[in-house]
């Protein structure tokens, strides 16, 4: 693929607040997000995508939708296809804010706009469905806040076609942040020297032959196992764990410690905690994505580093993911809170790959050994000092950018495991 | 419960439970329960077939709980449901315990709520317990699975989805199971009607007729004034509406918000809410079983609706009231049935009849509404497909979205 239009220019968004705007002038006169836009086209449709800072979403709408954890996305559909075409809120966001119900999560009476005049203000902000034929149709999508890099998926129906876009948009916010994702999102896209595999049985040795755990930073000590593959990009794989409610975090830093300490106090729902850096080719994790459950007691974190391999052409990210059941307090992470992890590592890889299976993007499965065993009676420890045991067991997941439904998904005939995923039948026949 | 709260759910009550426990000091006082037979799940279980494959399954309730785990699971937001996968196909299957609960609890999660404090090996044996009688996958080829999966509860009937994977394959179960306690126990889910009650059509004109001759909407249980709007129309097996429905987090729920409706002279035959543990969207829906069949499968109307508040003031006064801009909803609704791998086709039929925004329907219990007056007629199939392969029939034609005009004077 290529990525054109993911030329960014850094805007400061400083200059550009001038106070509440009046919404039908918003894309004039806060041109911040405009300019960050980012645009592709799949056949006669072309998209273009942007998500709005704290402070761009309060000047567009008037009020400080971030206190509510609310984030504008904007988004323009311009449709040169016979068709009318709909944009599919949930892919955005599969707990997306209807204009309506946020218009009324603002409304705080005292002496503030009226719940009236923001219903009003919001609709005429939305995004409106359909984008008619020849039509071209912007707006914004209200999703969940996320703060430095938001991976944003525009999913398009149509009369039995659909097409799926996929940016992965740098968000401002404090300045040093701002800064650090947009070297994170450039060192995402750069293609790293690939040594592609065509062959299964060459790229499984591959697989193996990875280390069996992320380290600390030096390397002198291992910590959670390496128990996934994920196979694809910015227009494959995220996607798929967009729709299913992941979102990318940042790395540590004061302000979200800070944060993240009051919310394991007052239990609170917070979407956007920090997890800490683990190091894998001698760095620390290219992307981390989490799944916010309830609260921050509640929530499952990915990690994944991009290697330099490639699987019939797609890239191959290695990756670390643990269930979290409960935050607890350590010595042994710099940020001092840690997250109690579910020691049965494998569940947690077993549940990504379940909940994938629903994303319409997951194309195979496949089991792969590397981790190395540890019995329940004989666990390992993370750097924070859980214990965890294993199969030893790495799950590949292969995704596609063409929708795929639950019925066309290949399980590898790879690994042959007692506990494993699947074995191939002899004589494949449809239960 | 505040909003916060009643969003987070159970997993919240579950981390309150432990955190109840670890502050009173629990002491060590877990005993290994002696009696781990499945016997009596067995024995009320709910069972399907489906060509090679058969699934039983039943809730548990308190009583098991403490029985099977030494601990009342349901104490803390848990609902245990007990599942056989009997396999007598020659594929290795895969059951996705995220298609039976997008939420679902581990079973060493559900096991760490229940540790003690300075439990040590008492601890160690709660954590054998509950991974010994979790659901182990996969279910080989002509054997036989059977074990706990841990969700979030549900009070009434429960409607369990099976999904089992295979490669390139899958066999989807959906069963309705008893809960024990359950208040409304014994009534049946949808309504009964008898044959000669019900009019079958074969072509699709035909049924758009009848769907659109429907009533505009329910009425208020004294029976003055009207109801919310009927603007959901859901067609296809039972089975296939209600797994559509669950994977995308719809759960059945006891009482309706708001005031008691009626259709065809009886209040709905069951109501369901979109949860997640994440903050869902606060949409509910009052299902009806029409008296019409396509092409031999039940027609079910709906009533889609989110309170006023949402998310932002669930539990509140306002949670009763239902938010004016009903098509809005409507179409939360199909979107999400995009992604639920069940849709077939979608077709837009009028029969609600338009209300301008600056002219709401005044309802029996002083809210209003205003709509596009359409219907959204979604047809679900078993088959999983894709988005894309979703089919637009050419019936009322589509709608621009409007511009509120809610906020002009």
């Amino acid at each position: 693929m290529t990525h054109q239009g993911w030329a960014v220019e850094v805007i400061t968004t400083a200059g550009m607040l001038v106070g509440p705007a009046h919404a039908t002038e918003a894309p004039a006169a806060y041109p911040g997000y405009l300019e960050r836009a980012q645009s592709k086209t799949l056949g006669e449709v072309t998209v273009s995508a942007a998500a709005l800072s704290t402070e761009e979403g309060a000047a567009v709408y008037g009020v400080p939708l971030a206190e509510k954890l609310i984030q504008p996305v904007w988004v323009t559909v311009e449709n040169r296809d016979d068709v009318p075409y709909w944009l599919m809120f949930p892919g955005l966001d599969p707990n997306f804010f209807p204009p309506s119900e946020a218009a009324e999560g603002m409304a705080t009476g005292a002496g503030g706009p009226t719940l009236k005049e923001l219903d009003g203000r919001f609709r005429e902000l939305a995004f409106k469905n359909p984008v008619p034929p020849g039509a071209t149709v912007s707006g914004f999508v209200l999703t969940n806040l996320s703060e430095g890099v938001k991976l944003l998926q525009v999913d398009l129906f149509a009369d039995r076609r659909s097409h799926s876009f996929s940016f992965l948009a740098v968000v401002p916010g404090l300045k040093t942040d701002y800064e650090k994702s947009e070297v994170f999102r450039d060192k995402l896209l750069a293609d790293p020297l690939l040594t592609d595999y065509t062959d299964d049985a060459a790229f499984q040795a591959a697989l193996e032959a990875l280390p069996c755990c992320v380290t600390n930073k030096d390397g002198s000590k291992n910590g959670d196992p390496l128990n996934l593959v994920v196979i694809g990009g910015v227009d494959d794989a995220f996607p798929a764990l967009i729709r299913r409610g992941w979102t990318p975090t940042e790395v540590t830093w004061k302000g979200s410690v800070m944060r993240m300490m009051s919310s394991a106090l007052s239990r609170e729902r917070y979407p956007y905690a920090p997890i800490s850096d683990l190091y894998l080719f001698g760095r620390p994790q290219d992307i981390a994505l989490q799944k916010a459950r309830d609260n921050i007691h509640q929530r499952n974190h990915l990690r994944l580093w991009r290697s330099t391999m490639s699987y019939h052409g797609q890239p191959v990210w290695v990756g670390q993911i643990s269930r979290d059941i409960g935050s607890r307090m350590t010595i042994h992470s710099p940020t001092l809170t840690t997250h109690k992890i579910d020691p049965d590592v494998d569940e947690a890889a077993r549940a990504l790959t379940e909940d994938l299976v629903y994303s319409q993007g997951l194309r195979a499965i496949g089991l792969v050994d590397g981790v190395g065993a540890a019995p329940k009676d004989a666990p390992r420890e993370n750097l924070t000092t859980d214990p965890y045991f294993t199969e030893g067991l790495r799950y590949v997941l292969v995704f596609d950018s063409e929708p795929t439904s639950l019925t066309e998904i290949e399980i590898l005939p790879w690994r042959l495991p007692g506990g494993g995923f699947v074995e191939q039948a002899a004589g494949e026949t449809t239960p | 419960m505040s909003g916060l709260l009643q969003r987070a759910g159970s997993a919240i009550r579950l981390a309150y439970v432990a955190g109840a426990m670890l502050l009173l000091g629990a002491c060590a006082t877990w005993q290994a329960p002696t009696d781990t037979s499945d016997a009596p799940l067995r024995a009320r279980a709910i069972t399907q077939q489906k060509g090679s494959v058969q699934v039983s399954a039943a809730v548990l309730g308190a009583q098991d709980s403490l029985r099977l785990f030494g601990t009342d699971v349901t104490a803390a937001g848990v609902q245990p449901v007990w599942i056989e996968v009997d396999n007598r196909s020659d594929h290795i299957l895969w059951l996705l315990r995220t298609g039976t609960d997008p939420d679902y609890f581990s079973p060493l999660e559900v096991a760490w709520s229940a540790h003690v404090t300075f439990g040590g090996n008492t601890n160690e044996r709660i954590d054998e317990q509950f991974s010994a009688l979790a659901f182990p996958n996969p279910i080989p080829a002509s054997g036989t699975a059977s074990g706990i999966v841990f969700t979030n509860p549900q009070p009434v009937t429960k409607l369990v989805n099976v999904d089992l994977l295979g490669n390139r394959a899958m066999v989807p179960f959906t069963l309705l199971l008893p809960v024990p306690g359950d208040i409304a126990a014994g009534t049946a889910v949808i309504h009964r009607y008898s044959d000669a009650e019900i009019a079958s059509y074969d072509d699709p004109d035909a049924l758009r007729k009848a769907i659109e001759a429907l009533p505009c909407c329910a009425a208020s249980d004294e029976g003055a004034g009207g109801g919310g709007p009927i603007n959901v129309v859901l067609i296809g097996a039972l089975d296939d509406v209600a797994a559509a429905a669950n994977r995308r987090g719809y759960r059945r729920a006891v009482e309706p918000p708001g005031t008691p409706q009626q259709l065809f002279g009886r209040p709905a035959d069951f109501f369901v809410r979109k949860t997640a543990q994440a903050g869902a969207p606060a949409v509910w829906l009052r299902i009806w079983r029409a008296p019409i069949n396509y092409l031999g499968e039940p027609v079910l109307v709906a009533q889609a609706g989110r309170p006023v508040g949402g998310r932002f003031s669930a539990g509140s006064a306002d949670e009763s009231r239902l938010n004016p801009d009903v098509d809005e909803v409507r179409n939360l609704v199909i979107q999400d049935f995009m992604y639920s791998g069940g849709l077939e086709q979608l077709a837009f039929a009028s029969g609600v009849g338009a209300v301008p925004a600056d002219q709401p329907r005044v309802m029996a219990d002083g809210g209003g509404y205003y709509t596009d007056g359409r219907r959204a007629a979604l047809f679900l199939v078993t088959r999983p497909l894709a988005f894309s392969d979703v089919e637009l029939l050419d019936w009322e034609p589509v709608l621009p979205e409007k511009q509120a005009d809610a906020g002009k004077e």
